[in-house]
């Protein structure tokens, strides 16, 4: 289970143009499900998110992870957290340009100094499973839009995280590619992993297999359902 | 291979992809960084080979010169003053030399003029040995062609050039011309008992002082100068050369620092955001700053070998073709002469520090502090 109690998250503080992105949020991410938080732009979704990731700090308030309350985490212990926990699926996905595939598929496992042969193998196992084994050495700029999102997923289970963050995996996506999106999660729901996605795409959250939907404006939760 | 040594590996892999992503920037880079390393170490090479060169031929040197002093300048000395020093308990040997300089109007250039010490090296009346430097600025095309010096206007001496020396002793006879005695003061118009000054050895070189100070206290309108007198004035001499040179380069360094400082420190939105990526992946600051290290490792490490190479290169096998003339000196007659291959580690060790060291903390501040962020406000 994954809890905030009283999460706020101020931007810019004490400057003119602070931003209030989370107003006092309390909510309880089930583990093993597929959890949506929806709402428009500027809800605060993504920032939930990060906070969610441990990418972010919240201002105020408490995260915890299975009992054990990350909010207030060293930086050191956080990075180990986003490395072995956490497989983050970026909302443009945020894959390196200039490096192949498999170099950025790699790249979450380099400082964990593990074999090279062995996390290439893992990686190549990924992206045959994603059906981008022959696209791995081409460098990520010729991916289609499609490609992309599966070569940013791949890189979000090379460490073989069990949980999937992804903030609008289809914001940019067709209906075809959606779908198979929404099979690869529910791949990952088989599997046991946990995923939580924020969208505002009625494909995402009115899909089969999501198991929650939490639903945001203005930095606060304006509902919840199952 | 253990965990560190395979995260170093990793890293070092992304580094180099990461760096041949932007090939030409960093060639160019690389290019700038590698030209100043080369300008400097040029300067070393050359400075400390001539230094080297120039302390063993003085080795050989007589330990004390002795030369008269009129209103301040050098004046011809009486052959006397030879016996006098030579009586000075210590000395081994005092001898009168007979030595000048001749300005050749027709080449512009000034040539040294001497009469040897070594009876072998004595030539023939009428004939002179010169520095390889004399036929070349004469432009002599086949050897045995008649040397004519002209000391004023309607004046010319005809001398034939018994030989030349060979180029290993450039530095010091490159424009030397060695005549007998009859002929020198017939040449230059010297009579006789009267000569340029008097060199003699010392048995211990210990006791080079004290023999000075008992000269100059038997011989107050002497002038003596002792041979580490003119190694430190040749050594001062090409320090000034090779200062001059480095000042040159400092320039260069100037303006490589603000050029990498203000690549530092102006990361781009590109860069910012990939470490944005890195750190959201599972990076954590020391990651991204070791992998920085490897990029500024590489770089710099690559420049400076390459700027050092090419120096070498430049200065032992082709003589130093682009600094040549402001380090041996600015003269119509250059020597022609190959360097002994030298290297002062310590220079060169400063060297490395001075270049590599400014350049991977000008580039890893502004990452440090990039890095330390949360990777969400990296990413905004």
């Amino acid at each position: 289970m994954i809890t905030l109690t009283s999460v706020t998250k101020l931007y810019n503080e004490g400057r003119p143009n602070e931003v209030q992105a989370l107003k006092g949020i309390d909510l309880e991410i089930a583990r093993d499900a597929i959890t949506v938080l929806k709402g428009p732009s500027g809800s605060g979704k993504t920032t939930l998110l990060s906070i969610v990731a441990c990418m972010a700090r919240p201002t105020t308030g408490r995260v915890t992870l299975d009992g054990e309350v990350v909010s207030g985490l060293p930086e050191r212990f956080l990075t180990e957290l986003r490395r072995t926990t956490f497989g983050f699926v970026f909302q443009r996905f945020n894959l390196i340009r200039g490096l192949s595939v498999i170099e950025n598929v790699m790249l979450p496992a380099a400082p964990l100094g593990g074999d090279h042969a062995t996390v290439r193998e893992r990686a190549l196992e990924r992206l045959a499973a994603l059906d981008l084994a022959d696209k791995a050495t081409m460098p990520v700029e010729f991916l289609s839009g499609g490609e992309t999102q599966r070569a940013a997923i791949a890189r979000a289970l090379i460490n073989d995280a069990p949980i999937v963050i992804a903030d609008e995996p289809t914001a940019n996506l067709d209906t075809e590619l959606t779908m198979r999106f929404l099979e690869i999660v529910r791949a990952l729901r088989a599997e046991g992993k946990t995923v939580i996605m924020t969208s505002h795409d009625p494909r995402i959250w009115d899909a089969e297999g999501v198991d929650a939907v939490v639903e945001m404006r203005d930095g606060a939760i304006f509902g919840e359902f199952a | 291979m253990t965990p560190w040594l395979r995260r170093q590996r990793a890293l070092a892999d992304y580094t180099l992809a990461s760096l041949a992503r932007r090939k030409g920037k960093n060639i160019a880079l690389v290019a700038v960084y590698a030209i100043v390393v080369f300008v400097l170490a040029s300067a070393m090479f050359f400075a400390a080979s001539l230094r080297l060169e120039t302390s063993a031929v003085l080795r050989d040197a007589p330990e004390v010169t002795v030369q008269k002093i009129t209103m301040g300048r050098q004046d011809l000395i009486d052959g006397a003053v030879a016996d006098e020093i030579g009586k000075i308990r210590g000395v081994t040997s005092a001898k009168p030399r007979l030595w000048g300089y001749y300005y050749d109007r027709i080449v512009g250039a000034n040539y040294t003029v001497m009469v040897p010490d070594d009876p072998e090296m004595i030539p023939e009346p009428g004939s002179v040995i010169v520095g390889e430097g004399i036929p070349r600025a004469r432009g002599f095309k086949w050897s045995g062609a008649p040397l004519f010096l002209s000391r004023y206007e309607g004046d010319l001496k005809r001398f034939n050039v018994a030989r030349a020396f060979e180029s290993d002793s450039a530095l010091m006879t490159s424009d030397l011309m060695l005549m007998n005695e009859t002929d020198f003061r017939d040449f230059f118009e010297i009579p006789a008992g009267l000569y340029t000054d008097v060199v003699a050895t010392v048995r211990n070189p210990n006791e080079v002082a004290t023999i000075v100070e008992k000269g100059s206290n038997a011989l107050p309108q002497m002038r003596f100068v002792t041979r580490s007198d003119i190694e430190r004035t040749y050594q001062k001499l090409f320090d000034w050369r090779e200062g001059l040179l480095a000042a040159l380069a400092a320039a260069g360094i100037l303006a490589f620092v603000i050029f990498a400082a203000e690549k530092a420190s102006g990361l781009s939105a590109e860069e910012m955001r990939e470490i944005g990526i890195l750190k959201a992946v599972g990076w954590d600051t020391r990651d991204v700053i070791a992998m920085k290290l490897w990029e500024g490792g590489l770089v710099s490490l690559g420049a400076f070998l390459l700027g050092t190479v090419t120096a070498f290169a430049h200065v032992f096998f082709f003589g130093a073709p682009l600094f040549a003339p402001i380090l041996k000196g600015w003269a119509v007659i250059y020597p022609d002469f190959a360097l002994a291959p030298h290297v002062d580690g310590l220079e060169l060790l400063t060297l490395a520090l001075l270049t590599i060291v400014p350049y991977i903390a000008a580039t890893l501040v502004p990452i440090w502090r990039v890095a330390s962020g949360d990777p969400d406000a990296v990413m905004r």
